[in-house]
């Protein structure tokens, strides 16, 4: 009974996630459960888990946030506008470009924040001001419309669209292969870590334990995979999301670097005192941010098929969200990467799903709002209970 | 008379000379029209908002840095109940009772999560931005609402008649203000007197008389100049009786009561303060359940200056409060900053922004300016920090 209570605690948001889904697919007669739908929940929120990753580790370090991110996007994409359309430079050199200018930003932003001991969110309203006025400022200079496009069918098709397309409603063979691959690895990936454990003599789950839990993550990926071959094939932005969320929990979980975040998070002061150079492992974050904010711009602005002034914003809101309805702490130290995809994906089906009912934007404001501090809340309340425990 | 060094005075007053450099610098480059008596009379009720969320939002600073994020939608929330009330033809009186209660709940609602459930006061605000903003819309259902009653437009700011009335007739000089503006300087020269005296009674340091009578004359002059100049063209607007009660109210609190004192011990050092038996959660309940009410004030300022609501009202005022705080010499860690020094920061943000409008500076860059501005203020308050250690 015990073991339940654990299990149900650990995953309580995967729960809430898979409630929320049935509850949207009951209410929208089974239109959440289209194939098109689940193509929607991944191209529309693609930004959300990169913009995402990135605030988990400045989020690690102590709860300290990035709100300049939404705006960032917007301004970066009105310079990748006036760089590929406008001057008709090479997509590919422009996409370093705007690298380039994300990285100097993030060294800037990291240097006032872990150098200077300017309070993040300060150094970062700061920029959430600039960049929305720059990039607003940009783009109505350089079309009278206030938007930029037509982007390059180059960049168009390495950031957004589908690998290796097929009509809607054709089954699509490379999705379900990559979808069966996907799965075996996951199978082998459990029964390997469990064995490594064992082997190593520390605690681990039950054999039974690690079935269901294959057995759960198969079936989930290949109805996505079946759903996404339906629905044309795997989106671009996917690669993009599944590469990042990979290569940055591989990082959180296995990596001396990723460790730091969370040691810092929990004690910065003790974390300096063991020899540790906490401003590095600060500005690393917020220069990480950087790097991941250019990376949606360049999904978002190919999204639109536009750079415009509205767009990333409350960007910031939907990337902290995802984070503190994914379980990481607001005051930082813990956190992780799947934890966060959770937090953004039900974020995701949360909009989807009141969308789909045509429940007023206005009203989905409200809704975010008042999820993000019932998510916050219900994290402080918890860890209440445990650290009593 | 050795003990005051130049350097001292510059470093104190470092604010007030940006201030004098920045409308010299607008003075040159209008030609001298930033100092027209209309635009003295339109910087205060343009800015009646800033003073007013400021001096709200520097009760939170004080508290240790922390921030409202939504005092902006609330301002857009409740001039929007309010307007729609008035548009009912209820009585204005009740209208103003409704949204300044209005105000202290929203504040009790984020107060209680902040204080009491310990949710970080950037995401408790954060997630109360977006509800808000999306309860304003649906409250106007996302049209502007006028607002034609004249006794509210005439004591709140707004329309053509919001000035004190000039008690001795029409002439082109309105006397009542040129003469309120010499009672406000004999009443701070008999104040400073009456605290010089009863200092020296005390035995307490006191500064050399020279130099306070400089600075004496200096106020006095500011005061009786700024007071010719709205003289010069239609008085006293009632905003600034708004805005002279707050800051006075505040100036008082801040300094005098004891509960002011424990905004200062919390943010200075929340556990000593605590062990010394006072109760931190009440501090922090205290200041947001204030900056409800200041951000319900200052709805009804906005709306009655704009004569109506909007959905996209106060979008940014949170902006403008807390770089008024920071440029004003408030701490971002917290513990430090007063009310005189809100009041030079709000003006100088006020004075940047008038003179940039009357430059004809586009509104996009007018945030790349504020943007700078605050990260400016902000490292210059970190630097001398660090070198007074």
């Amino acid at each position: 009974m015990k073991n339940a209570v654990a299990v149900l605690r650990k995953n309580t948001m995967l729960i809430v996630l898979v409630l929320v889904f049935l509850f949207f697919t009951i209410t929208t007669k089974g239109q959440m459960f289209e194939a098109l739908n689940f193509n929607a929940l991944i191209t529309q929120n693609a930004y959300v888990y990169i913009l995402a990753t990135g605030m988990l580790m400045c989020m690690l370090t102590g709860g300290n946030i990035d709100l300049a991110c939404g705006s960032f996007v917007c301004f970066i994409g009105a310079v990748g506008g006036i760089f590929m359309v406008i001057r008709g430079m090479n997509p590919l050199l422009a996409v370093l470009l705007m690298m380039v200018i994300g990285i100097v930003y993030g060294s800037v932003l990291g240097y006032l924040i872990a150098y200077l001991n300017v309070p993040p969110w300060i150094a970062t309203l700061a920029g959430y001001l600039a960049f929305r006025g720059w990039g607003t400022a940009l783009l109505s200079a350089n079309s009278s419309t206030g938007s930029i496009a037509p982007f390059p069918s180059g960049f168009l098709n390495a950031f957004s669209g589908k690998v290796f397309s097929s009509p809607i409603g054709q089954l699509n063979v490379v999705c379900i292969a990559v979808g069966v691959i996907a799965s075996i690895l996951v199978v082998v990936i459990n029964i390997m870590t469990r064995k490594n454990k064992l082997k190593k003599g520390y605690e681990a789950d039950s054999m039974t334990a690690v079935i269901i839990k294959s057995v759960l993550s198969v079936a989930v990926i290949m109805l996505f995979a079946y759903k996404l071959a339906l629905a044309g094939g795997i989106p671009t932005v996917l690669i993009w999301v599944a590469a990042i969320v990979l290569v940055y929990s591989f990082i959180t979980s296995k990596t001396t670097l990723g460790r730091y975040f969370y040691t810092i998070g929990g004690n910065a002061e003790a974390t300096r005192l063991s020899g540790i150079d906490t401003r590095k492992i600060m500005f690393t974050a917020y220069l990480n941010m950087a790097v991941l904010t250019v990376i949606s711009s360049y999904i978002v602005i190919a999204r639109f098929q536009a750079a415009n002034s509205t767009a990333g914003t409350n960007y910031e809101m939907d990337a902290i969200s995802a984070c503190v309805v994914g379980g990481v702490s607001a005051y930082g130290g813990s956190g992780t990467v799947s934890g966060m995809v959770v937090g953004a994906t039900l974020i995701g089906v949360i909009n989807l799903g009141m969308s789909l009912m045509g429940i007023d934007a206005n009203w989905q404001k409200v809704v975010k709002g008042v999820v993000l501090l019932a998510a916050v809340v219900f994290e402080i309340l918890n860890n209440k209970d445990t650290s009593k425990a | 008379m050795g003990g005051v060094k130049i350097t001292d005075i510059l470093k104190k007053y470092t604010m007030v000379i940006a201030l004098i450099l920045v409308v010299a610098f607008f003075y040159w480059k209008t030609g001298g029209k930033i100092l027209l008596p209309q635009n003295i009379n339109n910087l205060i009720s343009q800015n009646a908002y800033v003073f007013v969320l400021a001096a709200g939002m520097l009760l939170c600073i004080l508290t240790g840095g922390n921030i409202d994020l939504a005092c902006g939608s609330v301002v857009c929330f409740i001039g929007g109940i309010g307007a729609v009330i008035m548009s009912k033809n209820i009585n204005v009186w009740v209208a103003v009772l409704v949204m300044l209660v209005g105000g202290i709940l929203v504040g009790i609602w984020q107060g209680f999560w902040i204080a009491y459930v310990k949710v970080p006061p950037f995401i408790a605000t954060l997630a109360g931005m977006y509800a808000f903003r999306g309860l304003s819309n649906v409250v106007l259902q996302g049209m502007t609402v006028g607002i034609g009653n004249s006794t509210f437009l005439n004591v709140f700011g707004g329309g053509a008649e919001c000035y004190v009335p000039d008690l001795f007739g029409k002439g082109s000089l309105n006397v009542t203000c040129l003469l309120l503006g010499i009672i406000i300087a004999v009443i701070y020269v008999a104040f400073v007197l009456k605290n010089r005296i009863s200092a020296k009674t005390k035995d307490y340091a006191t500064a050399p008389l020279a130099t306070e009578i400089i600075k004496m004359f200096i106020v006095c002059a500011v005061v009786i100049w700024i007071f010719y100049k709205l003289a010069q063209y239609k008085g006293i607007p009632t905003s600034l009786i708004w805005i002279a009660v707050v800051l006075v109210v505040y100036g008082y609190i801040t300094s005098k009561t004891t509960m002011g004192r424990y905004l200062y011990a919390v943010g200075g050092n929340e556990k000593a303060t605590k062990l010394s038996g006072i109760d931190p959660r009440k501090v922090y309940f205290f200041a947001y359940v204030n900056m409800g009410l200041m951000s319900g004030l200052a709805g009804i300022l906005t709306v009655a200056r704009a004569c109506g609501a909007q959905p996209t009202f106060g979008q940014g005022y949170e902006m403008d409060a807390i770089a008024a705080c920071f440029v004003g010499g408030a701490s971002a860690y917290g513990g430090e900053g007063n009310v005189f020094g809100v009041v030079i920061g709000a003006t100088l943000m006020g004075v940047i922004n008038m003179g940039m409008s009357i430059m004809g500076v586009e509104a996009n860059y007018q945030k790349v300016v504020k943007g700078l501005v605050l990260l400016i203020a902000i490292v210059f308050d970190v630097m001398s920090k660090k070198q007074k250690k």
